[in-house]
């Protein structure tokens, strides 16, 4: 593996990406949807109470921020990082496209590592579009308001959204977890719809396997649970254990399906 | 002194399952040739070019390009080796001109004094009014003419073509055999596979045949050429039962009777003395067409399946089944 050679490939990669319809409305819908979300709680007399920091949304900005992350850690998380690492590599069997990639002078480890460079880099930047937007959407239709933690403590605006921006960086691991899952499952199966699809569907069920009262070793081994671990961030004192232990778990999945992935993809035989 | 040998595969295997694909394939190519690599569908033509490229792992031997050893597994091939397997396939959201840039851009750098742009490969394989649509608007033909291009921008010395020409029309078979030559003369090592006799020995200085997975002939095409029997023509006469009496008197000259003639299997010199004895004989040539050239004959001979053992003369009867007993 080489350096110029990663770089190269991720080089072709983003421009694959630039030219896709899908990418571009991806990270648009990122863009427009909390203010589309903002702009309606406004609006509307009710609140969602049902959420952490529902009852907040219409006294702060923050909290309309931290409405969206709970909402999108449900399952638009897990699709946003898979939308491209599920489709980065079955694409190439849906075009028949590996015979003229891996005949250009780069080495299986470089396409792979390049492509996983490009998939976790879309999950990063479409989750940081959604974080920023969500924060400006509140800021601007709701009003930066001080923020009531989830221990009643008042935060100021100053303190408010870096407690909100590092609740948002700290779903990164398992949004990255997803890439890897949908990485493998994309070299597996060769299918973007497996690649895509599976991941969200494992998202959901953790999701729900982490609502049923069930042992707590299963929860706390679910990569969902990553998801939840801003919730130390938002009280008084804070508490780091879920956060590092979730990041330990998404490390230790994220760690596996790369392996695997890469394995199946330095093995395979391109034929047909 | 530089080695002329581009391509070194000695012992080359492959086994699909309990199935043995390739059974110890050796193949040389030198540069500045074009190497003709004939074969049956399913003889392992596409299967060793895709070893050759990186694409299939191999299960045995070892395979050297351009002095440089091909790794077994998950390694690259060298800048300055290219091929086209397969039927090409490109991205059809980018255009032409995205595409060749990204291989372009995965290409190793170095040898830029022989790489030729994006914009001057298109010019070359006459894409370029059509560099900007998407290909998934292109036709089979255009893509192959892509291919080439994502090839010329690489300015290969070793080439290596899976049937090159099979989608393309007369005037994109012209242009793809004229490349596969002026690399050649550029001191490329061109390896080509084909169904096609007339275009391997237009083009090929060399060639190796496989079977079933294993190599039946390798050497110069004129060797080939002298091993081949003799061509087999099909005439009409005006008494084809006297002509039929006549061959029985001229060595060299097989005649068998079919439904729409006589089917005469022999060299040029002894065809031509058997129409001058036919004249003489007061018996008219209406018609003369050769059936069967000398190489494909060969060619059929060295890749009929095993279990059809048997005499030159039938394997002509197994192509055609009109055909009725030797007479002479």
């Amino acid at each position: 593996m080489s350096i110029t050679g990663v770089r190269a490939v991720v080089g072709v990669e983003c421009m694959k990406l630039a030219a896709q319809i899908k990418t571009q409305l991806v990270l648009g819908l990122c863009i427009v949807g909390p203010f589309l979300f903002a702009a309606a709680i406004h609006m509307q007399s009710s609140l969602p109470t049902d959420t952490l920091f529902g009852r907040a949304v219409k006294e702060s900005g923050f909290a309309v921020s931290l409405v969206v992350l709970g909402f999108a850690a449900l399952w638009v998380v897990p699709v946003l990082a898979s939308v491209v690492g599920g489709d980065l590599f079955a694409s190439e069997d849906r075009h028949n496209t590996w015979k003229m990639l891996l005949t250009r002078s780069r080495s299986r480890a470089d396409v792979f590592v390049g492509k996983l460079i490009v998939a976790l880099g879309f999950s990063f930047v479409a989750i940081a579009l959604l974080a920023v937007s969500s924060i400006a959407a509140g800021i601007f239709i709701i009003g930066p308001g001080s923020l009531i933690d989830l221990s009643g403590i008042v935060r100021p605006p100053d303190e408010a959204w870096r407690r909100v921006t590092l609740a948002w960086m700290s779903i990164l691991p398992a949004a990255f977890t997803f890439t890897a899952l949908a990485v493998v499952l994309s070299v597996v199966s060769r299918s973007s719809i497996v690649g895509i699809g599976l991941p969200v569907v494992a998202g959901l069920t953790m999701q729900l396997v982490a609502m049923v009262d069930g042992p707590d070793l299963i929860r706390r081994l679910l990569i969902t649970s990553g998801f939840e671990a801003w919730h130390g961030l938002l009280a008084a004192p804070l508490f780091y254990q879920p956060l590092l232990r979730g990041t330990i778990v998404c490390a230790a999945y994220f760690v596996i399906c790369i392996a695997i992935a890469y394995d199946r993809l330095r093995r395979r035989d391109v034929a047909g | 002194m530089t080695s002329r040998v581009a391509l070194e595969a000695i012992g080359v295997s492959k086994r699909y399952g309990s199935r043995n694909v390739l059974n110890e394939i050796d193949l040389t190519a030198e540069r500045g040739s074009v190497h003709g690599l004939l074969g049956p569908n399913g003889a392992g033509k596409t299967t060793l070019l895709r070893i050759l490229l990186g694409l299939v792992h191999r299960d045995a031997g070892s395979i050297r390009l351009l002095g440089r050893p091909l790794e077994s597994r998950g390694g690259s091939i060298a800048g300055d080796v290219a091929g086209i397997v397969d039927a090409p396939a490109f991205y059809p959201y980018l255009t032409g001109r995205q595409n060749l840039a990204a291989l372009a851009a995965l290409d190793r750098d170095g040898r830029s004094s022989r790489r030729c742009s994006v914009d001057e490969a298109l010019e070359q394989v006459g894409l370029a009014e059509h560099a900007n649509d998407r290909v998934a608007g292109y036709s089979a033909g255009m893509r192959q003419r892509l291919a080439v291009a994502a090839v010329v921008i690489r300015a290969p010395r070793l080439l290596l073509l899976d049937e090159p020409t099979s989608a393309l029309d007369p005037r994109g078979m012209r242009d793809i055999r004229a490349l596969a030559r002026r690399l050649a003369d550029d001191d490329t090592a061109v390896v080509l596979s084909s169904h096609d006799m007339s275009e391997v020995e237009e083009l090929c200085a060399t060639v190796t045949v496989i079977n079933g997975g294993r190599v039946v002939f390798s050497g110069a095409v004129n060797e080939l050429r002298q091993r081949a029997p003799a061509a087999v023509y099909l005439v009409r006469t005006s008494d084809d039962e006297t002509a039929c009496l006549v061959a029985s008197t001229h060595r060299g000259v097989k005649v068998t009777a079919v439904e729409r003639g006589l089917e005469v299997s022999a060299d040029v010199a002894a065809l031509d003395a058997y129409v001058i004895a036919l004249g003489c004989a007061g018996i008219a040539v209406r018609a003369l067409d050769r059936r069967v050239r000398s190489l494909e004959s060969l060619f059929l001979e060295l890749t009929r399946p095993a279990a059809d053992a048997g005499t030159a003369a039938a394997i002509h009867d197994a192509h055609h089944n009109e055909a009725s007993p030797v007479l002479s």
